[in-house]
């Protein structure tokens, strides 16, 4: 059972780092940004690319080297995030709903058949495997790895929570997501404040992608396809737009993917998962901690 | 999978009006008895499986380039038209009728059995023989279609091979995988049928993941709880790596063996380090477990400047006996061809002389027993 929760929270900490840039963006533009869970599998590339570029150094101190390319990828994916906002919805910040939808998805199939050009079809192996002993805690096989990723989740999200709630700058997000015309009229760079949230979400997502290379070893140009459908289903379950929903979500759908396979079959993970997805659009679309009505799409 | 559904229809739309059009211009026969004789082959050359198109393409080239350098089959060349299917069945689906739109007179690929299945009747339905080198779920089989043939061991043939490993090898408590496709369910629920027969290892369980995901700490989990001192997974080697590392950082000590879909030095890579050592795999002949297969393997490298991979010389094999039914037949007329095939006898391959079993199979599915040595898969036993 302990195994079962562990196993489930593990995952789900990677879901809810993704899902928090999906709401973040929804909760400010209202729009639900389908290359999020490419960015990702972008984070996992550039990672991949710049612990090839260092070659040698990465032997010799293999975790501290992970820990500063995690840093330099946030910087990388936070920056395509903002790139991929100014070509791809900035234009359309005026168009309906659609029209950016479709773009989101135009942009999720550039970034993984663009990746797929320059990185070639094939799965990559990443150089530094995080390989470790197993602890015991409560029946349940815990790693140090498990734990130093989880806490490096953590503390992202509690950082994230800290600059909404606290700063100005969040200050700035949290109005816009309520009334982008009046925070114009009170002198509020909206433009500035939506690349910032953009790159925030994307950093994130780039975080997940290289911790994922790390732990999980293989990566390849389609794999941010499935997590963003799962991190969309987890900021639905938490209440889209609403940040510590999400992390709640992202958990949530950890666990019962964990408890779904152990109960019904591995086989059923999927339907499970995405049974609940359909089960809180239908009953509570506005989620677990929403507020504010969800637009279905 | 919603927008690649999408995309897919689309796809099998264009490539319909296509086949359609094409028809309807080329007027029947004026393609067939001028210029060379097209061989169509449905691979994979992006997605999941990308890595074994080239492999494919290039051993059912060499036997072309060999060919035509006699002169060809009755005085004609062959060309080969390979189409990407993607390992997806809509994408296969489209791939196909491009080729058929072509005018292939035979059908030289079929790797994935889920992408290879919805294609048998776009080529049965034309008369277009297909002599398939990889794909080899039963489920392919069963179809009965009278054009299809295949040059590859079957599930069945696959299953009791591993049974036969399971046994020799001291196996109490067998734990199956699969993947919920054609070919890897059907080795999964044939091998959990061979060891449900009173005798040798028991069932100790069999499950299912979905591909494409990274984290399948939750199947592993559960498969361990039936306490299974040898795993088998029957799925494709990207899930397979990451399945075996996680089994053994789960704490799992016993053995783990993989189906011919997981033979790729990949699959060691991901697993990583000492997790891949030692895990076998039921596997046909690869060139590199074919004795006097040397001077085969140094032609390939100096021609393609790459090593020979899985079903290189499948698809080889494939060609020539393409070939070979047409020289018969005197022409590609598929109900002629068909009689051909099924009249070989004795016809040199790789996996042994070809006779076509009534089922259009291979008499012996031709299985070894790989392990992984040094990063490397190896020949552990033959089966013989």
């Amino acid at each position: 059972m302990s195994q079962l929760i562990w196993n489930g929270l593990f995952v789900g900490s990677f879901y809810a780092l993704v899902a928090l840039g999906y709401s973040m963006v929804y909760g400010i533009i209202k729009l639900l940004n389908f290359a999020h869970g490419d960015l990702y599998m972008l984070g996992a590339f550039s990672g991949f690319a710049m612990l090839g570029a260092m070659g040698g150094l990465v032997r010799s101190s293999s975790l501290v080297a992970l820990f500063v390319v995690l840093i330099l990828t946030m910087v990388a994916t936070g920056l395509s995030g903002v790139v991929i906002e100014r070509v791809a919805y900035r234009p359309l910040r005026g168009a309906p709903r659609l029209s950016l939808l479709i773009t989101a998805v135009g942009a999720s199939f550039a970034l993984e058949y663009g990746t797929r050009i320059v990185a070639g079809p094939n799965p990559k192996v990443y150089q530094v495997r995080l390989d470790g002993t197993a602890l015991h805690v409560l029946g349940a096989l815990i790693t140090w790895q498990q734990l130093a990723l989880m806490a490096v989740s953590i503390v992202l999200m509690v950082a994230l929570n800290l600059l909404i709630t606290r700063t100005r700058q969040g200050r700035a997000m949290r109005a816009i997501a309520q009334d982008p015309k009046a925070c114009l009229l009170m002198g509020i760079d909206v433009d500035k404040v939506i690349s910032r949230t953009f790159f925030i979400g994307s950093a994130l997502a780039g975080a997940a992608g290289v911790m994922a290379g790390g732990y999980y070893g293989k990566i390849d140009f389609l794999m941010g396809f499935i997590i963003g459908l799962k991190a969309f289903t987890a900021a639905v379950i938490g209440g889209i737009g609403n940040i510590p929903g999400t992390m709640l979500g992202g958990l949530l759908l950890g666990l019962l993917e964990s408890f779904g396979t152990h109960f019904v079959g591995g086989q059923w993970r999927d339907v499970f998962a995405f049974a609940f997805l359909i089960l809180f659009l239908t009953v509570r679309p506005t989620g677990l901690l929403g507020e504010r009505v969800t637009e279905r799409v | 999978m919603m927008r690649k559904a999408a995309l897919g229809v689309a796809l099998a739309a264009t490539a319909l009006t296509a086949s359609a059009c094409g028809q309807g211009v080329l007027g029947g026969d004026s393609k067939k008895d001028k210029g060379p004789i097209l061989l169509g082959m449905d691979i994979p050359l992006s997605g999941s499986s990308a890595d074994i198109g080239p492999y494919m393409k290039n051993g059912a080239q060499m036997a072309i380039d060999e060919i035509n350098a006699k002169g060809g089959v009755n005085g004609r060349k062959l060309q080969l038209r390979a189409e990407d299917d993607a390992c997806d069945p809509k994408t296969a689906v489209a791939a196909a009728n491009k080729l058929v739109a072509a005018g292939v007179a035979v059908s030289v690929g079929g790797y994935c059995s889920g992408a290879t299945l919805p294609t048998l009747p776009v080529f049965d339905r034309r008369k277009i023989p297909m002599i398939i080198p990889a794909a080899n779920s039963t489920e392919l089989v069963d179809q009965k279609l009278k054009h299809v043939f295949f040059v590859n061991g079957t599930g069945d043939q696959q299953a009791v091979a591993a049974m036969t490993w399971m046994t020799k090898s001291g196996a109490k408590k067998v734990a199956l995988l699969h993947d919920n496709t054609s070919y890897s369910k059907d080795i999964a629920v044939r091998t959990a049928a061979e060891l449900d027969k009173p005798g040798g290892p028991d069932k100790a369980a069999l499950d299912a993941v979905n591909p494409g995901e990274s984290d399948y700490s939750a199947n592993v989990t559960n498969l361990l709880r039936s306490k299974p001192d040898f795993v088998y997974w029957t799925g494709y080697y990207q899930e397979g790596g990451l399945i075996l590392r996680q089994l053994r950082q789960a704490g799992y000590k016993g053995k783990f063996m993989v189906a011919d879909g997981s033979v790729d030095a990949k699959l060691v890579k991901i697993a990583g380090g000492s997790a891949g050592e030692g895990a076998y795999a039921t596997m046909t002949q690869t060139p590199d477990t074919i004795q006097g297969a040397e001077n085969w393997i140094a032609t390939y490298k100096q021609k393609f400047g790459a090593d020979p991979g899985p079903y290189s010389t499948q698809s080889y094999d494939a060609v020539r006996a393409a070939a070979e039914a047409i020289k018969k037949a005197g022409g590609t007329d598929g109900d002629k061809l068909v009689t051909a095939l099924e009249g070989i006898n004795g016809l040199q391959l790789f996996s042994g002389p070809l006779k076509f079993t009534d089922r259009h199979t291979l008499t012996s599915g031709g299985f070894v027993i790989l392990v992984v040595k040094n990063g490397k898969f190896v020949l552990q036993d033959a089966l013989k």
